[in-house]
């Protein structure tokens, strides 16, 4: 959609006139400040904000709005070569979902320091690589999904 | 008193159905039963043969009876049949039922509620009650050596055995530990046949029992018969048993915190010692699936100043021909190192024993790497032959190593008489299958792999004799002592290693039955109150060289 919206407008007497609108300020058009918007949000208002449509959805797979939610609470923030680090274990999306959020149910009220820190991305690890590696060794086929976080998760949640 | 006829009886209670139209055949049991001059007389007009010097015996197993029967759970078995004996001869009458009650087959509810009327309250006034004099033990016929606890209104210690009837259904399991023990016993009193017969009640005792405790007494019970038919082969084909081995414990690994408790702690050790280092060399003597060192690696990647060169010699059993595990397990771990931004060196040694390791097979570069050593669940198996656990702390200090990490279970698996082994045993893997009991979100091929793989445990605890019987655990006490003697000083381990471990216990849905203890130095995870595995780290005794 364009800014400047020239509407027709139908009249009464089937002539058509020019009314010039005010421009219309549609947030799908800056992504950049939907990413913004989307950063402040907290985790569930997150996942309901990308079921809102398909270009939401796109958008909120940006892994910077993840890592904001991961660490807002962490201080002092980590460095940046854990960006690196992450995105090569699959990014930080998978590790709110995997790892950060079934955390954070099951100890509200953590404290992150440097050492949950360090717990979370350790069983991150181990998960990349047991889904990885070691699933297609144990002879499935298809590999079963890694166990190693199932531990995780609540019996009857689906994640 | 009241004479006995069959129709002046009130009806009996619902649940004591059974009791009509045995009461009727009862009471027509006639009068003179006078035969023998000794009875007593009370008792007699009523139609019941008691001597008189029996009167305070006959008594007390009447009051038992009474309490067993009383308690529904008892009574509801017992009115399956109906068994009709002879109640005029009460003493051979009462022994007959409680040896009944024993074995869960039902005979005739009791008699004495209706028909002894004061002659009952005579009876209670006998003293000899309240003594709670000895009664002779109630024999099985397979179990003549088992002891039956009397049941809960008896409050004084007996010193000997009695006669009980299990009157909880909760004490089925205690019956099984019971005859556990016994069987054991047997063994170690060379009494095979004896055994034998235990071990298959047994059998059947833990087929009804669920949960935790039926599962372990069933492992132990394979594990029992084997050892009394001498029927233990260790596995001959070394490749196929450890292959199968490392998909267990993956399973392992998955379903429980053990094992992720072990490899984090001795991680977070590792890292404190090789903090500045440049160059880390890892020898690892057992490398089953590498699951310790992606997370190492990961740790050293984010490291302050950049992650060091990391180089992993792993030691794994034997190759079959035409595959080389070792070496893909290798590529693997080079992968993940490279997406970790680490550089990486693999090498892996295949030995059948760790005393068969020389130093000079390491290629270690003491001028330009800091070397660590990792041992999970690898040392107890060198206490199997002599001079084996010597061979290899030699092999160990001559390279120098910064620090050793070592992770053992926590339990004196090693003791030389077979009973307390065995004992030891029981309770060391009840409180491991509990724990997996409880986690009911797990997967359940996880949970059945993760027993399976304690199950071999147990059996060559328990069966295996000599250089076969490998699982030679021994708490950290006794390892203190090995590795003080062979020239090793422990490294303590520090605050976050125990914060890190007691989040990860916290996360466990059943985090309130994991505990983690420090304990001078080591940490320690277990199920309730129970140690079951120990992280401890060393390093070489007196002025250890500076780290590079």
């Amino acid at each position: 959609m364009s800014e400047k919206r020239i509407s027709m407008v139908e009249k009464s007497n089937n002539k058509r006139q020019r009314v010039n609108q005010v421009p219309k300020f549609s947030i799908n058009d800056h992504h950049d400040v939907l990413v913004e918007i989307l950063r402040r949000l907290d985790g569930p208002s997150l996942c309901s904000a990308a079921c809102v449509c398909r270009l939401w959805s796109a958008v909120a797979r940006n892994d910077s709005i993840w890592e904001e939610l991961c660490f807002r609470q962490v201080s002092p923030r980590p460095s940046l070569s854990l960006r690196s680090v992450v995105s090569a274990l699959g990014g930080y999306r998978c590790l709110y979902f995997f790892c950060i959020r079934p955390v954070l149910a099951r100890l509200p009220k953590l404290r992150w320091t440097r050492d949950q820190l360090q717990l979370s991305l350790s069983l991150y690890c181990v998960h990349y690589y047991e889904r990885l590696y070691v699933g297609a060794w144990l002879g499935d086929a298809p590999p079963a999904p890694p166990s190693s976080l199932m531990f995780l998760r609540k019996p009857v949640n689906v994640v | 008193m009241k004479r006995g006829h069959g129709e002046t009886w009130d009806p009996p209670p619902a649940s004591r159905s059974g009791e009509g139209p045995s009461m009727a055949d009862k009471k027509k049991v006639a009068d003179d039963n006078n035969n023998n001059n000794m009875d007593d007389e009370l008792l007699a007009v009523l139609g019941y043969k008691v001597r008189s010097s029996e009167m305070a015996e006959v008594a007390q197993k009447l009051e038992q009876l009474e309490m067993v029967l009383s308690n529904d759970d008892v009574g509801s078995t017992v009115l399956n049949d109906t068994v009709h004996y002879n109640p005029s001869d009460l003493s051979t009458w009462v022994e007959s039922m409680l040896s009944e009650l024993n074995n869960p087959a039902s005979s005739d509810l009791d008699p004495t509620r209706s028909c002894v009327d004061r002659s009952e309250y005579d009876l209670r006034a006998i003293p000899g009650l309240s003594a709670f004099p000895k009664v002779e033990e109630v024999f099985d016929e397979e179990a003549s050596s088992k002891r039956i606890r009397l049941g809960s209104w008896c409050e004084s210690a007996g010193e000997s055995t009695r006669s009980v009837v299990v009157v909880d259904s909760q004490e089925t399991g205690v019956r099984l530990v019971h005859a556990l023990v016994a069987c054991a016993e047997a063994i170690q009193q060379e009494n095979l046949n004896l055994a034998d017969a235990l071990v298959k009640r047994v059998g059947t005792l833990a087929a009804s029992q669920a949960g935790a405790m039926g599962k372990v007494a069933t492992y132990f019970a394979q594990a029992l018969a084997r050892r009394i038919y001498r029927d233990y082969t260790a596995e001959t084909d070394v490749t196929v048993g450890s292959s199968l081995e490392e998909v267990l414990q993956m399973h392992f690994y998955d379903s429980c915190p053990y094992l992720k408790f072990a490899h984090f702690t001795a991680n977070q050790a590792i890292l404190e010692a090789v903090a500045t280092a440049r160059r880390v060399h890892v020898i690892d003597l057992g490398l089953n699936q590498g699951m310790q060192w992606p997370a190492l690696m990961q740790a050293l990647a984010l490291r302050p100043g950049g992650p060091p060169s990391f180089r992993l010699t792993g030691i794994g059993p034997p190759q079959k021909e035409n595959s080389d595990s070792l070496q893909q397990l290798g590529w693997k771990l080079a992968q993940f190192a490279q997406n970790m931004g680490v550089e990486f060196e693999f090498k892996g040694l295949a030995a059948e024993s760790l005393s068969d390791l020389e130093p000079e097979m390491f290629e270690t570069r003491p001028d330009s790497e800091t070397l660590v050593v990792n041992s999970v669940f690898e040392l107890h198996r060198l206490l199997a032959r002599s001079g084996s656990i010597e061979k290899l702390l030699n092999t160990v200090k001559a390279v120098k190593p910064s620090i050793i990490t070592v992770v053992e279970q926590e339990a004196n698996h090693n003791g030389i008489v077979f009973l307390d082994r065995f004992n030891e045993a029981l309770h060391y893997y009840s409180s491991l299958f509990d724990s997996l009991e409880d986690s009911y979100s797990l997967p359940s091929q996880d949970r059945v792999m993760s027993e399976v793989y304690l199950g071999r445990q147990i059996l060559n605890v328990v069966a295996a004799e000599g250089s076969d019987r490998v699982e030679r655990h021994e708490t950290v006490a006794q390892w203190r002592i090995r590795m003080k003697s062979a020239g090793f000083d422990p490294v303590h381990l520090g605050s976050s290693a125990f914060k890190q471990a007691s989040m990860l216990l916290s996360l466990y849905a059943t985090g309130d039955g994991y505990r983690v203890e420090e304990n001078d130095g080591c940490l320690m995870i277990g199920w309730q109150t129970r140690p079951l595995i120990t992280t401890s780290a060393w390093k070489l005794a007196g002025g250890g060289e500076s780290r590079r």
